[in-house]
C-alpha cells in the first residue's frame, strides 16, 4: 500500500519506505538541507530540514516538529514546511551556523535566503568553514574505511583522525573532500602522489602512460569489498580503450 | 523492442564526427576531447570507435559504493545518478574497456548514456559505422565499405 500525504496542502502519493524529504520532493515543495546526500543514509544532523508534522490520528491542531530527512511517511499525515515555528526554526540554525562559519559562502547565503544578514550571536573569532555537517565521516564510514570522525563536543567539536595524525585507515579515496559542501577539507592530487588528513599516498599509475586515478590503497579496497579482480584497475582507461580497439581490429569480419 | 548499439569497425573512416556529437550534445563545450565515444585511430581513414558496452554484469556496478550506478530499464543503459556519486573514480578505474571518464574540467564522472534512448552520435556518422539497431538485426554481419569510392566523393 503506497501511503498518501499532505504536505502544505498537496496531496502526495509514494512509495512506503519514502522519507518527509522524498514526498515533499515529489510533491515539487522545497526543503533545506545541509547533511543530507542521496547517495548515503539519512542522520537528521544539520536540524536544517525540520518540518511540522500530524499523524492521522492526533488531533487537528497538534503537531510535531521533526526532521523530513529521515522520519518516514505515513497513510493520512499531515506535513507542513512553511509554519511560523518551523520558519524560526530554521532561522535559529542558520544563526548560530553564520555563528560559526561567518565567512562560509554557503552558509552566508542559505542565511540570506532565510532573512538573516549578520548573526545576532557573537561571531567566531577564528572562522571556521566546517559547518559538523557529518558527510565526510558518514561517506568514509559507509565505503568501510572509518579513518576519520568528529571528535571533542560542544564548542570544541571537530573533525579530525584519530589522534589528529596521519590516519593509518586512510585509503586516499577523497570522498570526504569531495563530498564536502563548504569544501574545506585540503588536499592535493597528481598522477604521481596524492595527499590528504597529513598523509601521502603512492597513486596506482599505467606503466605505459603513466596515468593514475585512484591510490593504490583505494584499489586494494575496493577489491576486497566489490569482488571486482585488482587486475583491472592496473591500466588507466586510455590503455584499456586501446587494448579494446586492437582486440575489435582482430575481430572484423570483413576487410 | 530492445535497440542496441551497433558498431562496425570494418566502415569506420576515423572521421571523428561522432566523437564531435557527442562532446556538444553533453554540452561539454564542444571539446572532442571530452567525448564519450572515443575512436582508437590506427592508419589513415581507419578507426575503431570505442563506446560504452552497457555490460549486464558491469564492473562499474559492482564497485560503485553508493549505487550511483543503475540500469535504465527504458534504454538499457547503465546511467550515472550524479545526486549519489561521491567522485571516488573508482568506476574509472574498474572499467575493463576504458569507458568511463574522468572529466578534469566539470569534475564528474563521464560515461555514454545512449542520450535517453536516442544516440546523437549515430545520425552524424556518414559510413554507418555505428548505428543504433534492433537487437536481432546487430549480429548481421556489416557491408564491406568501398573506400576507393568514398575518396572520390569527397573531392582531392
Amino acid at each position: 500500500m503506497m501511503p498518501t500525504l499532505h504536505i502544505n496542502g498537496r496531496r502526495v502519493t509514494v512509495a512506503e519506505d519514502a522519507t518527509i524529504l522524498d514526498a515533499a520532493r515529489a510533491a515539487s515543495v522545497h526543503i533545506p538541507t545541509l547533511c543530507q546526500f542521496d547517495g548515503l543514509e539519512p542522520w537528521g544532523g544539520c536540524r536544517l530540514c525540520v518540518v511540522d508534522m500530524s499523524r492521522e490520528s492526533w488531533d487537528d491542531d497538534w503537531f510535531k516538529v521533526v526532521t523530513a530527512c529521515n522520519h518516514p511517511v505515513e497513510e493520512g499525515m499531515t506535513v507542513l514546511t512553511d509554519s511560523e515555528r518551523i520558519v524560526e526554526t530554521r532561522r535559529v540554525v542558520l544563526d548560530l551556523l553564520l555563528a560559526r562559519c561567518p565567512e562560509t559562502p554557503l552558509v552566508q547565503r542559505l542565511a540570506r535566503e532565510h532573512g538573516i544578514e549578520k548573526t545576532s550571536f557573537e561571531p567566531n573569532p577564528e572562522p571556521d568553514d566546517c559547518i559538523l555537517c557529518g558527510l565526510c565521516t558518514r561517506v568514509c564510514d559507509h565505503i568501510g574505511v572509518s579513518a576519520i570522525a568528529s571528535v571533542n563536543r560542544g564548542w570544541g567539536r571537530e573533525i579530525a583522525p584519530p589522534f589528529h595524525q596521519a590516519p593509518p585507515d586512510c585509503i586516499g579515496c577523497l570522498a570526504c573532500a569531495e563530498i564536502c559542501p563548504t569544501d574545506c577539507i585540503p588536499y592535493s592530487t597528481s598522477s604521481s602522489r596524492r595527499e590528504i588528513w597529513g598523509r601521502e599516498f603512492e597513486m596506482l599509475r599505467d606503466p605505459k602512460t603513466g596515468e593514475a586515478v585512484i591510490t593504490k590503497e583505494q584499489a586494494e579496497h575496493f577489491a576486497r569489498r566489490s569482488g571486482v579482480p585488482l587486475a583491472y584497475f592496473e591500466t588507466s582507461d586510455t590503455s584499456k580503450r586501446r587494448e579494446m580497439a586492437k582486440t575489435f581490429e582482430k575481430l572484423q569480419v570483413v576487410k | 523492442m530492445k535497440m542496441i548499439f551497433k558498431v562496425s569497425v570494418e566502415r569506420c573512416i576515423a572521421c571523428g564526427k561522432c566523437e564531435l556529437a557527442c562532446a556538444f550534445a553533453h554540452g561539454s563545450e564542444g571539446r572532442p576531447a571530452k567525448t564519450r565515444i572515443n575512436i582508437h585511430r590506427r592508419g589513415p581513414e581507419l578507426g575503431t570507435p570505442v563506446v560504452c558496452f552497457q555490460c549486464d554484469d558491469a564492473a562499474c556496478v559492482a564497485v560503485c559504493p553508493t549505487e550511483a550506478l543503475t540500469r535504465n530499464r527504458e534504454t538499457g543503459a547503465i546511467d550515472m545518478v550524479r545526486e549519489r556519486c561521491i567522485l571516488c573514480r573508482m568506476c574509472v578505474a574498474a572499467c575493463p574497456f576504458g569507458n568511463m571518464l574522468w572529466d578534469e574540467t566539470y569534475h564528474c564522472v563521464q560515461k555514454c548514456d545512449l542520450c535517453e534512448g536516442d544516440p546523437r552520435c549515430v545520425p552524424f556518422c556518414p559510413t554507418g559505422a555505428i548505428a543504433w539497431v534492433p537487437v536481432e538485426e546487430a549480429a548481421r554481419p556489416p557491408q564491406p565499405l568501398d573506400r576507393e569510392a568514398l575518396v572520390l566523393e569527397g573531392g582531392v
